[in-house]
């Protein structure tokens, strides 16, 4: 993803069939990229059912405007922008409907389990408080910004490089890399009592 | 003791296996289809609505021009006589003012007392003598 001189869209076939009408293809590609997009909406929203939502609507956003995709990027870049675009606007609509700041205390996503990987192999000790800094990290990961808290989210969870962050986000590679070392501080203060208790 | 940038990142890349529960995926693709067909169905209700209206000014001939036009001037009309002409002016409420006239003191007693009308001057304020 991402690439500068990227190589043929892998999904090409499969984007060209959902523009003639295919809904199976359309279909395949949600399942291919679903759960990187929930991943990076749901670490945004911090809720399931909003998650649910905006992700159907993201989807059906990219499947009216398959028509205008011409493939001067990847199909998954195009929709990753649309997913960020609509979840941005999104935070900031229920910002102002409710007054809701990531920073109030919400107890959805810090004990929810499918936010705490239990998949690496550990002993039970260990794992257990991985799992418990898991749920310090959710919890002040919502404590930070949503411009800080989407740059963590596409450069610590998803992986993605700053320049591609920076292009995605129109901001400079610079502004990347400072958002991703203050939250990095704030994620620091935020864990180190947990951290002095378990290691 | 705080942990390193490297332990935070390592932390935040284990978020990276999180999957949504087992079947989510099914259940999102038949709301997603129905919320398409939904979605299909209104459409095309205004889309028949559309045609229907087409259709109608088609079938009316050359006497849609002067139905055309009609509706113009009725339309121009009702929103010459609904545009306010110029803006209003409200005046605010008014606010009492507390304006005293405090009258000033009679100065008549002071004067008087002033006037020295004893009887051995008795004659000599404001009385001409001849």
């Amino acid at each position: 993803m991402f690439r500068q001189s990227r190589p043929p869209d892998p999904d090409q076939d499969l984007v060209t069939r959902a523009q003639q009408g295919d809904t199976r293809a359309f279909d395949a590609l949600i399942l291919k990229y679903g759960d990187k997009l929930y991943g990076l909406v749901y670490n945004m929203t911090s809720h399931k059912e909003d998650t649910h939502d905006l992700l159907q609507d993201i989807f059906a956003r990219a499947y009216q405007s398959l028509g205008k995709f011409k493939g001067k990027s990847t199909f998954y870049t195009w929709i990753y922008q649309i997913a960020i675009n609509m979840t941005l606007n999104f935070l900031k609509k229920r910002k102002r409907r409710t007054g809701i700041s990531l920073s109030d205390p919400d107890t959805n996503v810090q004990q929810d389990p499918s936010m705490v990987d239990t998949t690496h192999e550990a002993n039970p000790e260990q794992q257990s408080s991985i799992n418990e800094l898991q749920i310090k990290l959710n919890e002040a990961l919502k404590k930070l910004s949503d411009p800080h808290r989407m740059v963590v989210t596409m450069f610590d969870i998803q992986g993605i490089p700053h320049a591609e962050i920076a292009k995605v986000l129109k901001v400079s590679e610079g502004t990347v890399r400072s958002r991703l070392h203050y939250a990095h501080l704030q994620l620091q203060s935020a864990l180190q009592e947990s951290w002095n208790e378990r290691f | 003791m705080k942990p390193s940038v490297e332990q935070i990142e390592n932390l935040l890349a284990l978020k990276r296996d999180e999957r949504p529960e087992e079947g989510y995926w099914q259940d999102f693709l038949c709301e997603f289809h129905h919320r398409q067909r939904e979605e299909a169905t209104a459409k095309s209700g205004l889309a028949n609505l559309t045609d229907r209206i087409s259709t109608w000014l088609s079938d009316l001939g050359p006497s849609k021009w002067a139905y055309g036009a009609g509706l113009a001037y009725a339309t121009v009309t009702v929103a010459f006589f609904l545009t306010p002409r110029g803006a209003e002016i409200h005046n605010g409420p008014t606010t009492p003012v507390n304006y005293q006239v405090v009258p000033a003191p009679a100065p008549t007693v002071e004067q008087l007392e002033e006037l020295d009308l004893s009887p051995s001057t008795q004659g000599s304020a404001g009385e001409q003598v001849f």
